[in-house]
């Protein structure tokens, strides 16, 4: 599982601005870039980099459009760090087996 | 105060071993070196040969490798052998930044059921975390700064 893009794209302070304010709503460009000190093709590039990450996604509404929270991305590492305890618990448990095995069939 | 809605929900495992509740707390603890996946699973990797997990409050949990450098993992917080202990959880991240870790040991017919809660991945609530609330924002900022904690673990 490659959590990199999630990271990569959380890892940018003006990023993870945008982020929670499309968390809190959502909203057009326009709207961001209004609520920022940067300029709107600044706002669209963090926007394309938050959408491939697929913590974002947006929607057409009339000619606007509108971006909201994506579930997926925050999934995604959730879901990593979920992983990491099952691959940490699988030993745990391989381990206990063996050792209820040996304590079944003491040596001779 | 920015409100931020949870980003990370606690992560809950639960796995059901065939040992009894004291063998099964000792092997998770103070054996733990015999089977945690170092290879992958630890800062140094293939260069990591053991864990010391010093059983009592205020212990710590230290990556052992193979040229005598200790990685801290984490502190003990609670310890009650064999049905609990709690961890300060930071493997290569700044201690205040800690997340919890806290492992249940319960006695079942067949062995002992291990309920593992990884949780506190937004806040920096302890009175030792009060220098990173000043450094971080809630919410994310503290999310990543645990994630950051896993550069290198590779998840299958």
């Amino acid at each position: 599982m490659d959590v990199g893009p999630q990271l990569i794209a959380l890892a940018d302070p003006t990023r993870r601005t945008i982020y929670d304010l499309i968390r809190q709503e959502s909203s057009s460009v326009r709207e961001l870039t209004d609520r920022l000190p940067i300029s709107q093709p600044a706002v669209s590039q963090h926007l394309r980099i938050l959408s491939s990450a697929r913590l974002v996604a947006a929607t057409p509404q009339g000619t606007r459009r509108i971006y909201s929270p994506h579930p997926e991305g925050v999934a995604l590492l959730r879901t990593w760090i979920d992983t990491l305890w099952d691959d940490v618990l699988d030993s745990f448990e391989q381990q206990a087996s063996f050792e209820q095995q040996a304590v079944k069939e003491p040596k001779q | 105060m920015r409100l931020s809605p949870t980003v990370i929900t606690p992560i809950h495992k639960t796995r059901t071993v065939g040992l009894e509740p004291a063998t099964a707390f000792e092997l998770f603890t103070t054996r733990m070196g015999s089977w945690w996946p170092l290879t992958t699973h630890s800062i140094a990797q293939e260069k990591a040969i053991g864990v010391r997990f010093e059983g009592r409050v205020g212990g710590r949990v230290v990556e052992l490798t193979e040229d005598g450098t200790e990685h801290p993992w984490a502190d003990v917080l609670a310890w009650d052998p064999p049905h609990r202990f709690l961890l300060a959880w930071h493997p290569s991240i700044d201690p205040d930044a800690a997340s919890m870790l806290d492992v249940r040991f319960i006695s079942i017919e067949s062995g002992t059921r291990v309920e593992i809660e990884h949780h506190g991945w937004e806040e920096f609530g302890s009175a030792e975390g009060a220098s990173l609330r000043d450094q971080y924002d809630p919410g994310w900022e503290a999310v990543l700064s645990r994630l950051e904690a896993y550069p290198e673990w590779r998840a299958s």
